[in-house]
Order: C-alpha cells, then structure tokens, then sequence
C-alpha cells in the first residue's frame, strides 16, 4: 500500500537534488525548482478546482530549500529561500511526481 | 506466477538429480516463500509468519502466525499456502493453520504498566466537532474487532458526553482489593466510560483540571489485562483535554471520523494536525453518514456532496477507511444497547463498519512493520 510507504532516507544529493529511499527500496531523485513550481500548497493551488493559481515560470531557477522537514507519519514540509514554506508534500504525492517523471510518456 | 514456475522447477530439479529426496522444512520454506502477503507486500515466510512446520511423509502440516486475528486476507492466505504445498513433488496433502499475535508496542510508561501493560494496540477514535458519529463508530469498531477473534476493550474518555454506558448497557466495575477497577464486559470486550468515575448524580460537564485528575485515575487504576486492541471513544474537538489524554495513553494511532460536509473537513486538518504534533501516526479517515441507500431504487444518494474524505486523504495522504452509509436504525440501536455490528450483520452500515475494523487492524499491521525501518522524524539542512 503506498499510503503506508515510509521514509528510509533522505539527503541532498546535489546542489539542486533532494534524494529519498522509500520503505520498499525505491530511490526517487527529486529537482527541488521543480518541486517548487509543483508545490501543493492553498496558496498555490486553488483546494476546490485544483487549478494551479501561480505561474510555474514566475518561479526562479535559483530557488532553494533552506530546511526539509518531516510532518507527522505521511509528508515533509519544504521551507524555501524565497519566502515560502507552506509546501506540504505528501509521501503519496511524491511519489506521483517521482512516477511521472520517469515516465513523461504517462503524465 | 513467475514465481510460482521458477519455485516448482526449482524444487523438480532437485528431485530429479537426487532420486526420492526427502522434503525438508527448506523445501517447504521455498515453496511458501511464493505466498505474498498483500498489504505488507513481502512473503510470507520472511515476514517470521511461518512458526511451525511438520512433514510426515506426504503429508505436510504448517502454522502460519498473522499479524492480526482480525486480517481480512486470511483465507487467501491460507489457500495459497496449500496451492503451494501441494505444488512440492511427492506431496500430497496440505494441513495449514492459521493463527494470530498481534504485534503492538510492548513498552508502557510505568505509571500505567499495571494497567495498560498488557494492550498491544491503542486506538484513538477522535473527531475535530461533536455529533459526527464518533461513538457510534468506537462502538462498531470495537465490535467488529472482536468478532474476528482480537481481545478489545473500549474505553469512553468523552469528557463532554460519555455515551458508553447508554449505548451498550454494560454495568459497573468491580474493584480489587488493591484498589484497581476490573472492567465489566459485553460479549467478552471489556468496558470503561468516565462516566463510572464521575458520580452521576451531580450531572455536570467535567472541566479542566478535574477532568484530567479523573482521565488519570482510570487510566491508571483500570486492570485491562491483555488486549489486542483499546479503543478510546474522545472527547471531540482538539484541546487540552485531547492533549491530556494522549499524553497519559501511549496511544498507538489515531482514527478521524468526520461527515462529508465541506465545513466539517476544516476541523479534521486540526485533528490531524493535533496528532502530528503529539507524533501519533494517523491511520486513516472513517466518513459517517456519507450516503443513504434509498429504500424503493436501493442506490447510493449523496446528501453532502462527494469525496469530502477523499479531499483529505489527498492532502494528509492519510486512507480512508469506510464509507459509513446514513442508517436510521443506528440510532435506535444505540438507544437499546445493540451494536448494529452484532445484531444486524447484513445492514449496509454494519457491513462498512465491519470493512472498516478489518481496514484498521490492517494499516496497524503495516504501520507496525513500516516504523521498523522507516525514519518517524528529520530535519534536513539545505547546503
Ligand atoms: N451513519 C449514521 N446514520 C444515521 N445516524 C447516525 C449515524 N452515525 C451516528 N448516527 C446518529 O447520530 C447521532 C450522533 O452519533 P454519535 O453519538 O455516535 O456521535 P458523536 O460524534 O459521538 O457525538 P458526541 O460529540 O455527542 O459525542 C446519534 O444519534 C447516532 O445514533
Ligand atoms: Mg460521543
Ligand atoms: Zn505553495
């Protein structure tokens, strides 16, 4: 069940690289810009609609995380350099950008 | 099946190079190392579910150990054990057994050793407003749990409108002489509601400090003995009374039982949050009276509009575990002390209930083997 995937490890992997290996030994590598642009926060995604309410190019290629922190059992909360910091990621969310991205194919 | 082929080929080609080769406990091993449990997604015999093995020339008769009497996969289970034993050459008959041990947290502080030291799994049934059903689902819960064999205790800490009493009829407690409560049982799930504590006939709200002295003194001074799972039905809502009582019970993991309104899911954020906080991993969301199954077309109406859990589940990437249909008759039964699990098996709620009981025991399963490997904190500094 992915809702019950945990957290094995996660690191930096580059300047611009979040590494995480999950529970079941999947290892996921993660573009923190893109993960800006994609965050899934109230004030960057409309709660109702789901619509996207920010411009993913009005966000610089220079952002990044200051900390990455673990919420509860389920997501990590990204606090970034410009300001922003109500990013919560769900593990099951992250994992979805991680599938898409290895297959674009797929969305 | 891929598995499944290269096992057997396996198993024949050792067979063939070595003529009537006995069949061994490693033999057995291999061939039930294909049954795959589905939700911990691992085999079975490295999950240490395999206790006892015993080959009597054709016959071959094994014990497997769930994690939960309550698994709803356990006749699969045991199908696929005998599939595969029968799968070895020059075996022809498959005996399995299937038995349980819940696997809980076995440390308790030592205020509470004597009292909650023998219950493996604490489970808070919580919500964030009142009125949602929360009682009435501790109660189903807890029924359902124990009709699939688990030992369960309920324990009705709901400061503001103790309904255990009510809703089941259980009586009092007896007391030891060493001053412990022994709770009263129905249909062998024992019993505790504040309500024991507290003297009934001054029928005031318990407050503040008051209130936690009592939460103390039953959660202390209760003699639970050994339980797979204690419910605790919560006060709803998330202030220091809920604080209170997570702090004084180890408490495993946390249910949310909510409605489908849209106004409603804000309080269940706080819920979560409230949780997340005291580190209490959140099992997942029951949604009562989420539809209604109408009488003359027998089809699903949504009153409140749809997916109001499934808006949190998507947020908080927290399941839902049941769907609770709006059911008239609950409330009657609550009224006469008939847990609709236990008395009307074929109603529509009942049976989500019973679904949500397996769901819980379940996802506990996972979450215990989950945080043996999983990290429960980080904080990881940007360079
Ligand atoms: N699925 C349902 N369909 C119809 N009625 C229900 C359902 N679940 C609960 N009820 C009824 O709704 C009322 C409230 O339920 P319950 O007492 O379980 O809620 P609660 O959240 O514990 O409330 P409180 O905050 O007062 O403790 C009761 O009359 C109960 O019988
Ligand atoms: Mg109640
Ligand atoms: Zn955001």
């Amino acid at each position: 069940m992915d809702r019950y995937l945990g957290i094995k490890n996660i690191d930096q992997a580059d300047s611009r690289t979040l590494k995480i290996v999950w529970t079941d030994d999947v290892e996921s590598l993660f573009d923190v810009v893109e993960l800006r642009r994609m965050c899934p926060c109230a004030s960057c995604v409309d709660e109702w609609t789901k619509q996207r309410t920010i411009n993913p190019s009005a966000i610089q290629d220079s952002v990044r995380p200051i900390s990455v922190d673990s919420v509860g059992q389920y997501a990590l909360q990204i606090n970034y350099n410009d300001n922003h910091k109500t990013g919560i990621y769900t593990y099951k969310y992250l994992r979805e950008l991680s599938l898409s991205a290895q297959n674009p194919n797929k969305q | 099946m891929k598995f499944f082929e290269r096992s057997q080929s396996k198993a024949k080609a050792k067979n063939a190079s070595v003529a009537n080769i006995a069949c061994t406990e490693d033999t057995v091993k291999s061939a039930l190392s294909n049954v795959i449990d589905p939700d911990l997604q691992r085999d079975i015999v490295s999950l240490g579910f395999i206790t006892d093995i015993k080959i009597d020339g054709p016959k071959v008769e094994v014990t497997v150990e769930l994690t939960t009497p309550a698994c709803p996969v356990k006749d699969l289970l045991k199908k696929q054990c005998e599939e595969q034993i029968i799968s070895i050459p020059g075996i022809k008959e498959a005996l399995v057994h299937m038995s349980s041990r819940t696997r809980g947290a076995e440390v308790k502080p030592a205020n509470i050793q004597k009292s909650l030291g023998g219950v493996k799994n604490i489970i808070a049934v919580a919500s964030g407003k009142g009125g949602v059903g929360k009682s009435t689902t501790a109660v189903n819960l807890a029924f359902s749990l124990a009709q699939s064999g688990s030992k369960v205790g309920i324990l009705d800490a709901d400061v503001y409108g103790p309904s255990l009493i009510q809703m089941t009829k259980v009586g009092n407690p007896e007391e030891t002489t060493n001053g412990m409560n022994v709770p009263p049982t129905i249909d062998n799930i024992k019993m505790i509601s504040i309500a024991m504590f507290n003297d009934k006939s001054k029928a005031t709200i318990l407050r503040g400090p008051m209130a936690a002295q009592i939460i103390k003194q039953f959660l202390s001074q209760v003699y639970w003995g050994d339980l797979d799972y204690l419910i605790i039905d919560y006060p709803p809502g998330t202030g220091d009374i809920q604080l209170t009582i997570s702090q004084l019970a180890p408490v495993t993991a946390a249910v949310i039982v909510t409605t489908p309104q849209e106004v409603a899911l804000a309080d269940v954020r706080k819920a979560i949050s409230m949780f997340d906080t005291l580190k209490v991993p959140v099992l997942g969301v029951i949604e009562t009276m989420s539809y209604f199954i109408c009488d003359s077309c027998e089809t699903k109406h949504n009153l409140y509009g749809n997916g109001g859990a499934e808006k949190i589940s998507d947020q908080f990437g927290v399941p839902v575990l049941a769907h609770i249909p709006i059911e008239p008759k609950l409330a009657e039964c609550s009224d006469k002390g008939t847990p609709i699990v236990n008395h009307e098996k074929n109603n529509s709620a009942a049976i989500a209930y019973q679904k949500a009981g397996g769901e819980c025991a379940r996802f506990l399963s996972m979450l215990h083997l989950k945080s043996s490997e999983a990290l429960t904190q980080f904080s990881l500094q940007w360079r």
